[in-house]
């Protein structure tokens, strides 16, 4: 009998985000308020990998992922106040990220991120542009990460989502429904049915 | 071995991934994945996945966050003076309404006395009083428009 590589731990807690808690959220916020510049700069660096793959997560495209990313900011600028230093910074991020690319949807007579894909019929996610699938195909290099990554082509997009915040951000599941403003229970549904579709999707790419 | 064990292993390990397991679940979970070569294999398969989930490297454009911080600044400041401007207008806006208000009175008695000593009509008498109190407002807006006229100047060009 093989020797199982699986090990037994709970589900990811959220793990310290290279810095700030409780009471570097507090100063956060207040910097925030502020609007001080050399703050703005120093968040900047520190989330641009986190975001940007985020963004390009969600929109499959990067020029749109790039525009939103700079948008992102001037929003964290000028909404600095509305942070309050009770959450983690990188969930009220994605959130303003999240809203942004809803927003850019709309521009494409989409409504929601559900509309990217068809919740019912399962249907895979639709890239929105051609250039999406072979962008996201660079993202991946390795041989068991190529096939993760064609997985993830085939899932729909607010499936992605929820599996890229919970496995790759490793936010908790409170975070995430914050981030999506959705019940923790379409958090978890979605992670059910998220990671199911990308079991199927690796099942069939693999035959 | 029972088709009801290994679904029931396979629900138990999405459920250790998305909400975590109590330790009845956890004991049960690792007793079968230790039995059971076919769900073990399952289960090495998904950490396979997250694990390159978690490592799909993502090569952000050259200079985007140089980029974004120079016009993070440029808003600052661009926004940081006319928003300073702008308190300061509503504060010394609001300080000639409220000595508006509270001088009203003597201001028409005066007006009445100008009236009456140098034989001013009371249309123009009325009228001054009119511009006593529109005056200022105008002014402000007068401002404000100026302002944001030479903001969207400001952003245009850059």
């Amino acid at each position: 009998m093989s020797t199982p590589a699986f090990t037994l731990t709970a589900a990811p807690q959220p793990l310290l985000f290279a810095g700030f808690m409780t009471d570097d959220t507090q100063a956060l916020a207040t910097g925030l308020r502020q609007r001080d510049p050399d703050l703005l700069d120093r968040l900047i660096e520190q989330y641009q990998q986190r975001l940007y793959r985020y963004l390009l997560f969600l929109t499959g495209n990067p020029p749109l992922a790039e525009d939103l990313f700079q948008e992102t900011w001037i929003r964290v600028l000028e909404r600095g106040s509305q942070y309050n230093g009770k959450s983690k910074f990188e969930s009220w991020l994605f959130a303003i990220a999240r809203n942004l690319v809803i927003d850019a949807s709309r521009r494409k007579k989409i409504s929601s991120l559900e509309d990217l894909g068809d919740q019912e019929s399962n249907t895979p996610y639709d890239p929105p542009d051609e250039r999406a699938a072979s962008v996201l195909q660079m993202l991946v290099s390795r041989e068991n990460e190529q096939s993760v990554q064609l997985s993830l082509l085939k899932i729909p997009a607010y499936y992605r989502e929820v599996l890229l915040l919970r496995f790759s951000e490793e936010l908790g599941l409170e975070e995430i429904a914050g981030v999506m403003a959705t019940p923790v229970s379409t958090v978890k549904s979605r992670l059910y049915r998220g990671l199911a579709a990308l079991k199927t999707a690796m099942t069939e790419g693999a035959a | 071995m029972n088709e009801n064990l290994h679904e029931r292993a396979h629900q138990l390990l999405a459920k250790s991934l998305v909400e975590g397991l109590g330790p009845v679940d956890e004991t049960w979970l690792r007793e079968h994945l230790a039995a059971c070569s076919g769900c073990a294999q399952d289960a090495a398969a998904m950490q396979n996945v997250l694990r390159a989930l978690r490592a799909v490297p993502v090569s952000i454009p050259r200079d985007l966050a140089a980029r974004t911080q120079l016009r993070v600044r440029l808003r600052t400041q661009q926004s940081s003076p006319a928003a300073a401007g702008s308190f300061w207008l509503w504060a010394v806006t609001a300080a000639s309404w409220l000595l508006g208000v509270s001088s009203a009175p003597l201001v028409w008695r005066g007006f009445a006395w100008l009236g009456a000593n140098f034989g001013v009509p009371k249309l123009a008498l009325e009228f001054g009083f009119v511009l006593w109190w529109t005056v200022p407002p105008l002014l402000a807006a007068a401002i404000i428009l100026h302002q944001k006229a030479l903001t969207a100047e400001w952003s245009n060009k850059n």
